[in-house]
């Protein structure tokens, strides 16, 4: 409201304080007890459940991998590899689908599924055998086998 | 020689198959893959594309929100490049990382431009009189997938 002169300005009442208050009692309306109605309580509410929304914002990723590491852990376990193993070696074949990718395609393509754990159970092995080497002592050792001549 | 702990590696040994054997059997899979796949034997393909730095997966007649700007009209057709993974019912082709483009083909049609709804941003310290409002709106593109599509040029 546009008051043009100062003896208007002090004969002035609040006239719209029914909607500054309906502006936060309706975010509080689906609250439980006196808070869905009344505004010094619903105030302290609604506050309280803004703050825990942006702060949840951020816990959601961090909980969303956790169920999505958990999923692939189960789906894994149950083709006979443990999460680790499963992950480690899908990286190590150049594979770059993410945990959500990962764990959608254990729910939705079961058979899809157990191709990628095939493909790192095959890589896993594979990384033993180049892990064991020639089976020969390294050069210029002292064995450990000691000859008696 | 007498056997300790560390003479054999703690994990059960294994054998790989026969490398030749093993090739001939590859390419055996491989022809009749590209032959399903070059007489359409196969039904509802999806695949898992990278784009707009997250991972969908994704059939045909897909919808497809993604919370940023697209620099493409309403109606502009695009066809998505970066495919990891594409599958049917009886084979799968992954690739290491990216499928090649002229093995699959991914076109998608951009449909609504919005802004999302007003959401709540709320710093509060209590006793200290701190109190911050900020209201964010993202601006959001909807995309359908129209077909994907794979070429029997496996190798």
């Amino acid at each position: 409201m546009v008051l043009l002169s100062a003896p208007r300005w002090l004969r002035s009442r609040l006239t719209d304080r029914f909607w500054r208050v309906q502006e936060v009692l309706k975010y509080a309306r689906h609250f439980r007890g006196r808070k869905n109605r009344c505004y010094k309580l619903a105030v302290r509410s609604v506050r309280r459940a803004f703050v825990k929304s942006t702060k949840a914002r951020r816990e959601k990723k961090r909980f969303l991998r956790a169920l999505w590491i958990t999923r692939i852990e189960a789906a894994s376990l149950e083709h006979g590899l443990k999460y680790s193993a499963f992950i480690s070696n899908l990286l190590k074949s150049q594979v770059e689908l993410n945990r959500k990718m990962i764990a959608d395609l254990a729910i939705y393509e079961p058979k899809t599924f157990k191709s990628l754990a095939a493909l790192a159970q095959r890589r896993r092995q594979e990384g033993f055998l180049a892990a064991l080497g020639d089976g020969k002592e390294p050069e210029g050792i002292f064995s450990r086998i000691v000859h008696h001549y | 020689v007498a056997k300790t702990s560390l003479t054999s590696p703690p994990w059960p040994e294994v054998e790989l198959p026969d490398p030749v054997e093993e090739a001939k059997y590859h390419a055996e899979v491989v022809q009749k893959v590209n032959k399903m796949i070059a007489t359409g034997q196969y039904g509802r393909l999806f695949a898992v594309v990278h784009f707009a730095s997250k991972q969908w997966k994704i059939t045909s007649e897909d919808l497809i929100m993604m919370d940023n700007v697209l620099e493409a009209e309403c109606g502009d057709r695009i066809r998505m490049e970066k495919v990891l993974l594409v599958g049917a019912d009886d084979f799968t082709l992954v690739g290491r990382p990216l499928l090649g483009k002229d093995l699959v083909r991914v076109e998608a049609t951009v449909i609504e431009k919005t802004e999302s709804w007003p959401k709540i941003n709320m710093h509060f310290w209590k006793r200290h009189n701190y109190q911050r409002k900020k209201i964010i709106v993202n601006p959001q593109t909807v995309l359908r997938i129209n077909t994907i599509e794979i070429f029997p040029c496996l190798s």
